[in-house]
């Protein structure tokens, strides 16, 4: 099969292209500067930027918000999350009514923070922070347990691991 | 059949169905989907939840298609045509949901609710109602099993009706009218029904979930896969969920053939025993004390402990076909050994070849259908649950049940019932056959001679150990023309007896002692060395017990806890010089065994159990047994290589080919000589036992909801004029003394067991029954009061046999 000879664009047209492809560069050469020297530079990212890894919230009595109800770990389109329900011992609840979560577990190689737990949390127990520091040497360190998780993140750029970097 | 039909228009389309179909039925014959609550193919119509509206043209107002039956030419237009059909489901839903609490993120049934299913196929989408909603205390405990949260119901009535018309235990009730109503439980009273967890299943929302399964996973943790119940013959096709590779759920698998869609409490919930952290995962060998080691050595082992030595074999009911078939090729052909045996009652006679040979034609269909059913030592809700339902389910539909037991039994509200002594068994079979006497026995021989080919007897194999009983069956059954068979309780009992894990028995029933059967099975096996039926598992222990035997396999059974007479079984294990267990655990072998191997529990394992009837079901695989553990078959056939030998398979296929061939239902079987009458039986008060459902049985270790919601404490069951007569008192305690032991029980009295005759349950907290039985399941007994001096209660510490000079 042949083709048939593209036309050919007249030569004026062909500089003109050149010109405007050149004078972007030119324009984004002189351009100030937006790499962020982090972790040198610590920069707040935008206020719920919601960018960062998990948090499971608190009532202000204590209480744990998640009741273990799994949602999230359904949601998740990536198969991140693990919950394992229990019944609360009323004598000294976990969390508020009879459900709360035994095991809670994030696997941060698997999470692309997609947010679509948060949005699946019938108790708003779960939340993404902004911290985005996320550095593991191992798969194990990558599995966030519970406890990890109830942890409210540090500020930004106080984590040793991130210092060394 | 030439039933009438009736043609029908639903949605535009023609269906053509037997008259007094309900258009809820016809419609699913269509595919045609309508929603619904209450309706439930196995209950009784009610119509309680007015979900299932559709449009009758030419009447007036909707009508419910769960209770409606089809007429000629009758149009049906439901939702999907019919505006009104349409708008009348949305607003019912929005109803049903009014007092609902939606909190279905900790709700058990969430992800897998026909409530929230349905609410999002046919709902509203949004509710316009604001008020406050009912609020009951929540959960409900009805039983250490079942939780009730009676805020979700929507008094559909299917768990009330579950109870009335399917297992007859009406603890549950719907109460009061109204907003107010709700399903309810005397005060006091527990849901103490082996069948509870039925209701569980068929609640279409999570008013009723089951303790176990409380919060544990979501529908999407799951692997879900096929099985069939270990537990007893019955052959419940189960739903076994995993998380994880651990099972967290059995659920019942509709097969209209066989459990119709129930399952028993024990079938339910006891799943815990293949997860236990006791499992052995390596063969064990003993030096100095029990080692981990590998099956090249352990066979290289026994192979050196066999070499030219009397091997003998004792297996339980739950090795699948496959695997008592190999057991069966192995101790016939490398061994050269007879002495083979799973049971633990006495010869079965004739009636035992016929079930053996695949010969009794009875099936659920056929007791679902039957006119009369008469039974013989069978308690069917105790011992096979899913039968003891068919027979209810029989005699719902008209049949006449009559029960020739020592004992009422669960089937009391629809069965006449026979008590009469454990010797009187055969006697009341003979007027049954002549079926000409007034007394019940004769009118149920009447009515199974009425019912002819409808008439089934169905002879548990407790009824085998009892004088003459086996052969009075049989010629019963001949008499009045009913089908007999035989019903044992374990899972496989009957793959067992079919493969030929028998003394006398080749696989397919073929007696080894006559040449022309023996001939048939040689065509496959070669050369059978040994001719001589061996002995029974009685027989087996007494020869170990003299030392006679020097090897004894004992393939997942414990003779300690499961031979009808313990202090024997202690004597056996003592003498006899080698002993190899192949089990799921260590358990009470441990001191004994001088070799272990892992076996694969059933959940781990390829093959099939038969049932009652000779049904074989596939059991699959679903996930690899722990550590090195081998699924029975290929233990045999690779101990039968170490002898230097070679069972002649080394797939499962291969030997399923072979097996098949040889278990095939045969046409006819030879004739066997008439049972010796065991010994009569000593005047005086007769002790008779038999194992309950929920028991201290190895499979239902772990198990312990259901042990608090169903299990009892060991008793003695006495008659009012025993009771009197020996000076026990109901609520007091009483010491008995039998051959074999002594045991101090606490007393009950009742007229529902028949005069001189005395039940204890054979494996009961508190009391293994075995030590106080001598061989069979009855025994001659004294009783007398205990009194507060009396010393500590019986039990295996007081059955110690003496040693048996060496
Ligand atoms: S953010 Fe997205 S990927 Fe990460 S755990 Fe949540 S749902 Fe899964
Ligand atoms: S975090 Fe939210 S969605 Fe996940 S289990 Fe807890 S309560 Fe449920
Ligand atoms: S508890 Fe469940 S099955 Fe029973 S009436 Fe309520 S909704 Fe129906
Ligand atoms: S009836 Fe028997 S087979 Fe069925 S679930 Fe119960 S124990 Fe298992
Ligand atoms: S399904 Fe017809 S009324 Fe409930």
């Amino acid at each position: 099969m042949s083709r048939e000879p593209a036309p050919q664009p007249d030569v004026l047209q062909q500089v003109g292209a050149i010109a405007k492809g050149m004078a972007t560069v030119f324009k984004q050469t002189f351009r100030k500067d937006n790499t962020e020297q982090w972790p040198k530079q610590i920069v707040a990212p935008p206020e719920r930027s919601h960018i960062g890894r998990h948090l499971l919230n608190k009532h202000e009595n204590g209480l744990e918000k998640c009741i273990g109800c799994e949602l999230c770990a359904f949601a998740c389109p990536a198969d991140a999350i693990w919950v394992e329900g229990a019944d609360n011992d009323p004598e000294n609840p976990t969390s508020p009514g009879e459900r709360y979560a035994k095991d809670y577990q994030i696997n941060y190689l698997r999470c692309i923070m997609c947010g679509l737990c948060v949005e699946a949390c019938p108790t708003r127990a779960l939340t993404l922070t902004s911290y985005f520091e996320l550095s593991f040497t191992s798969r194990e360190e990558a599995i966030w347990t519970k406890e990890q998780l109830l942890e409210p993140p540090p500020p930004l750029g106080t984590d040793p691991v991130d210092r060394e970097g | 059949m030439s039933e009438d039909l009736v043609t029908l228009t639903i949605d535009g389309k023609e269906v053509t169905v037997p008259a007094g179909t309900l258009i809820i039925r016809a419609a699913e014959q269509l595919g045609i989907e309508i929603p619904r609550f209450c309706d439930h193919p196995m209950l009784d119509p009610v119509g309680a939840c007015r979900q299932c509206y559709v449009q009758i043209e030419g009447q007036p107002k909707l009508f419910t298609s769960c209770t409606t039956t089809v007429a000629p030419a009758m149009v049906v237009r439901t939702q999907n045509t019919s505006d009104e059909a349409h708008t009348a489901q949305v607003a019912n839903l929005e109803f049903l949901l009014l007092n609902h609490p939606l909190d279905c993120p900790i709700c058990d049934r969430g992800g897998e609710c026909p409530l929230q299913d349905q609410a999002l196929a046919f709902g509203p989408g949004e509710s316009r109602y604001r008020e406050a909603k009912r609020v009951y205390e929540k959960p409900l405990h009805l039983s250490a099993l079942v939780n009730l949260d009676r805020e979700r119901c929507v008094l559909c009535a299917r768990c009330t009706r579950f109870c009335d018309q399917i297992s007859g235990d009406r603890f549950i009730e719907l109460y009061a009218r109204g907003a107010s109503q709700q399903v309810a439980i005397a005060p006091g009273e527990d849901f103490r029904s082996p069948f509870s967890g039925n209701t569980v299943q068929i609640c279409p929302v999570g008013a009723l979930t089951a303790t176990p399964y409380r919060f544990v996973a979501r529908p999407f943790d799951l692997s879900t896969a096929d099985s069939v119940c270990p537990h007893c013959s019955a052959g419940c096709n189960l739903k076994i969920d995993m998380r994880r590779g651990e099972v967290v759920r059995q659920l019942a698998r509709d097969n209209l053939e066989v459990n119709d869609g129930w399952a028993c409490d024990k079938g339910r919930f006891a799943f815990g025993f293949p997860d236990s952290p006791d499992r052995i995962t390596t063969p064990l060998v003993r030096d100095h004390g029990l080692e981990p080691a590998s099956f090249g050595e352990v066979f290289g082992r026994i192979a050196e402990w066999t070499e030219g030595k009397r091997v003998a074999f004792l297996s339980g009911g739950r090795l699948t076909d496959e695997e008592s078939y190999a057991l069966s090729k192995l101790a016939r052909t490398v061994f050269a050994t007879n002495d083979l045996d799973h049971r633990r009652h006495l010869e079965g006679g004739e009636l035992e070849l016929l079930w053996a040979a695949g010969l009794t034609g009875v099936t659920y269909e056929r007791v679902e259908r039957a006119k009369a059913i008469v039974l013989v030592g069978l308690d069917a809700e105790q011992e096979v649950p899913i039968l003891h339902l068919r027979i209810r389910k029989a005699a719902r539909r008209g049949a006449k049940v009559f029960v020739i037991h020592h004992r009422r039994t669960r089937l009391h509200d629809v069965a006449t019932h026979i008590l009469c002594r454990p010797d009187e068994v055969a006697g009341l079979l003979a007027e049954l056959a002549a079926g000409t006497s007034a007394a019940p026995a004769g009118l149920a021989g009447a009515a199974l001679r009425e019912a002819g080919n409808d008439g089934v007897m169905l002879i548990g194999a407790g009824a085998l150990d009892r004088p003459g009983a086996a052969d009075a069956s049989l010629a019963a059954a001949s008499a009045t023309g009913a089908r007999i068979t035989m019903v044992s309780r374990r899972a496989n009992d009957h793959g067992a007896l079919r493969a030929g894990v028998h003394p006398g028995l080749l696989p397919g029933g073929r007696p080894i002692a006559v040449p022309e059967d023996r001939a048939e099975v040689e065509l496959v096996w070669g050369q059978i060395p040994n001719y001589r039926p061996g002995r029974n598992a009685r027989q087996i222990l007494e020869a170990c017990a003299r030392r006679e035997i020097d090897v004894l396999f004992l393939v997942g059974v414990d003779p300690l806890r499961d031979f009808p007479d313990a202090a024997l079984a202690l004597r056996a294990l003592r003498n006899v010089p080698r002993k190899v267990v192949q089990s799921l655990e260590l358990g009470s072998l441990e001191p004994y065994a001088d070799a272990f191997l892992p076996a694969a529990a059933f959940v781990e394992k390829d093959g099939h159990f038969t049932t009652w009837e000779g049904r074989s079901q596939r059991l699959k695989p679903l996930r690899p047994a722990p550590g090195i553990a081998l699924p029975e078959w290929e233990i045999f056939a690779s101990l039968a290589l170490a002898c230097g030998s070679d069972l002649g398979f080394e797939t499962l296929e291969e030997l399923q080919e072979e097996l098949g061939g040889l278990v095939a239902a045969r046409e006819s079987v030879p004739d066997w000589p008439p049972s010796p009458a065991p010994p009569p039986m000593a005047q005086g008060l007769e002790l008779f036992t038999y194992p309950l459902l929920v028991d201290e049985g190895r499979l239902s270790e772990g198990a312990a909801r259901l042990k608090a919601a169903l299990q009892e404490e060991a008793f003695v069951e006495v008659h009012p004029q025993d009771a009197a007569a020996t000076g026990l008192a109901a609520g007091g305690r009483a010491i008995l003394r039998t051959e074999a032991g002594q045991a101090e029980l606490p007393v009950r009295v009742t007229e529902h067991i028949a005069r001189g005759t005395v039940f204890v349950p054979f494996n009961q907290p508190g009391l293994a029954a075995n030590t106080l039985l001598s061989g069979t399941f009855a025994t001659a007994v004294t009783l007398e009061p205990a009194h507060a001096a009396a010393g500590p209660s019986g039990g295996p510490a007081d059955a110690q046999p003496e040693e048996v000079p060496a």
